[in-house]
């Protein structure tokens, strides 16, 4: 089976259905698969053979979506990327993948324009919202408008798709590395079928689901939450902008929503920053999160605001496709704090550094097999290598099982910041400052935030002591997404090393 | 007291558009669509709101009509405080 498949099968059985919500656009399951298969069609033209990588830039989900399937149909591999970006991270994605096309929205157009002389292998650029005198033509790469692409006024057409299998490439999510350069997590059609239909299953998704999708598609999250949601023949409420969560809780009450899928700040933010218990959301069958277990307090808190809502505690990593474990409604407060058990068609297991399973209460590497699990790394066999082995996927989290048979997880290998629904590689904001003139050494550290999880701190040691740390956040937002910023800064006289003069992250908070 | 527009406008560089130009920010443009304020911004706006102007920023009144652009938190300050 392929990825394409759920789509297809949906708009065959409900072409009239509405798949996407977006503002006060709609858009019908045929509307989608038409738009999915011209873009297919062009592609098949354009970008020959396949395995093609083919880079999205754009804010818009219907696009989005129409896309992800188009690329996919076309025997390509998509790579979505994050939309709250710096050149230098584009720049950096781009190049790793070799990705032959992007379709961007107009509004990213000035980006790429900057940055297309550093990428030999692109050779087509595909502008959304654009007509023909938007197009910049100076530039070594064919640049269309979206329309010519979408109507056929281009070349297409004629040649016969590629034989796609299951075992090919479908797409590549790219994860912050804790090197700090990004990592390209390569998932196959295989891979995201099995996590698709396995969370699809504990779920209980149907047709009739409504879900309110916040989270944006190119994170393993939502890329997750699309597919389960298409898979089931459901419907999509999107709004990916959770500035104002008032705005999306009269979404959710007009459009009669009935799951809602967020991280740990998402629920924090609709706790403590919006106007949630004046809501009543009789439509509301469930809650997901992702990212962290949910700390009791706050499951106690949604429990009272949605009476018989279930909440559902998921675990997961982009590298096994999304998800490799849940723990059931029913358990929330009986096993509070804990990850839950493996998905349906997912074995985990706690091992030892002799990669032997450890006893009931004792801490073990979580290891885990299923074809969810992703083939590699893009380009990089050996960090493939590192977390691949005949045992399974190394996750790197380390966990306990108690007698029943429930993960807790006890901590993480790497110190990577989960702040929001972002985890940041404390090692890219600090060779960033780094640069700076001003500065001799630095750490970057994630600290306890009530809304955020954990907020970004950067401990600075100064050449100039008198610099205002000011100058130092202008360094970070010219270089670094607006999320990778850092929330505080301190500056220190020295940074607490050991007798090897190793930074010392644990002794600064 | 100054100007609240002015000391909006500087809140908003100082803390999201830093040394950018001052035809960067027109008074009316959403922050949302022009990507200035993310949605950790929106908290640290609410934060510097209650700080300066002495106010209470109640849950149902974090809305765009109320936040989203430089004109539309001029309104909500006067509203507010008068």
């Amino acid at each position: 089976m392929l990825v394409s498949d759920f789509l297809v099968r949906a708009a065959e059985n409900t072409p009239e259905k509405i798949v996407i919500v977006h503002g006060k656009n709609r858009f019908s399951y045929g509307e989608l698969l038409t738009n999915a298969r011209a873009i297919a069609q062009w592609l098949v033209s354009s970008q020959g053979s396949k395995g093609f990588r083919a880079a999205i830039l754009t804010d818009n989900p219907i696009d989005y979506v129409s896309l992800y399937f188009g690329i996919q149909m076309a025997g390509g591999v998509v790579v979505g990327l994050n939309t709250q970006t710096a050149e230098r991270s584009l720049v950096k994605t781009l190049s790793d993948c070799a990705a032959s096309v992007i379709f961007c929205s107009l509004k990213y157009k000035k980006y790429l324009e900057k940055i297309v002389s550093q990428l030999p292998d692109l050779s087509h650029v595909v502008c959304s919202d654009a007509s023909s005198q938007d197009v910049q033509p100076h530039l070594p790469q064919d640049w269309l408008p979206w329309t010519a692409v979408m109507t056929g006024s281009v070349e297409g057409g004629k040649d016969k798709p590629p034989s796609i299998q299951d075992s090919d490439l479908a797409q590549i999510i790219y994860t912050s590395g804790t090197t700090g350069d990004p990592k390209g997590v390569m998932l196959s059609h295989k891979n995201l079928v099995a996590n698709t239909l396995s969370i699809t299953c504990y779920l209980n998704l149907t047709a009739e689901d409504r879900i309110m999708a916040v989270l944006p598609f190119f994170y393993s999250y939502g890329n997750s939450v699309m597919l389960t949601h298409i898979a089931a023949g459901a419907s999509l409420v999107v709004n990916q902008n959770f500035l104002y969560p008032n705005v999306i809780l009269d979404e959710m009450v007009e459009e009669k929503v009935t799951g809602f899928s967020g991280v740990p700040s998402t629920f924090a933010i609709l706790l403590h920053r919006s106007a949630v218990r004046k809501y009543t959301l009789p439509a509301l069958r469930y809650l997901t999160q992702a990212g962290a277990p949910m700390a009791p307090k706050l499951a106690r808190s949604l429990r009272d605001i949605f009476p018989g809502v279930e909440i559902f505690i998921m675990y997961g990593q982009t590298e096994a496709s999304a998800r490799l474990a849940y723990l059931p409604p029913v358990d929330l407060e009986r096993k509070s704090g804990s990850i839950g058990k493996a998905i349906p068609g997912v074995e985990l297991h706690l091992l030892n550094k002799a990669d032997e399973p450890v006893k009931p209460g004792e801490v073990g590497e979580i290891v885990a097999k299923g074809d969810n699990i992703m083939v590699g790394y893009w380009g990089r066999p050996e960090a493939s290598a590192e977390v691949l082995s005949s045992y399974g996927l190394r996750t790197g989290d380390l966990a306990q099982m108690d007698e029943d048979g429930y993960l807790y997880i006890v901590s993480r290998k790497s110190d990577m910041i989960k702040s929001g629904s972002h985890r940041i590689a404390p090692k890219e904001i600090e060779e960033i400052l780094q640069e700076h003139e001003a500065v001799h050494e630095v750490a970057v550290i994630g600290i306890e935030d009530d809304i955020l999880g954990q907020a970004i701190k950067a401990c600075v040691v100064l050449k100039e002591p008198d610099l205002p740390l000011k100058k130092l956040i202008i360094h970070c937002r010219k270089n670094l997404p607006a999320y990778k910023v850092p929330h505080h800064f301190e500056a220190l006289t020295e940074l607490p090393k050991t007798a090897t003069g190793k930074i010392c992250k644990n002794k600064l908070s | 007291m100054s100007d609240p527009i002015q000391q909006i406008r500087e809140f908003i560089f100082e803390n999201f558009l830093f040394d950018a130009d001052e035809s960067a920010l027109q008074n009316e443009a959403s922050f949302l669509d022009q990507g200035i304020i993310d949605s950790t911004g929106i908290l640290e706006v609410i934060d510097w709101l209650e700080e300066t102007f002495e106010m209470q920023v109640e849950d149902e009144e974090m809305i765009p009509e109320n936040l989203d652009s430089v004109s539309n938190l001029a309104v909500f300050i006067a509203k507010k405080t008068n």
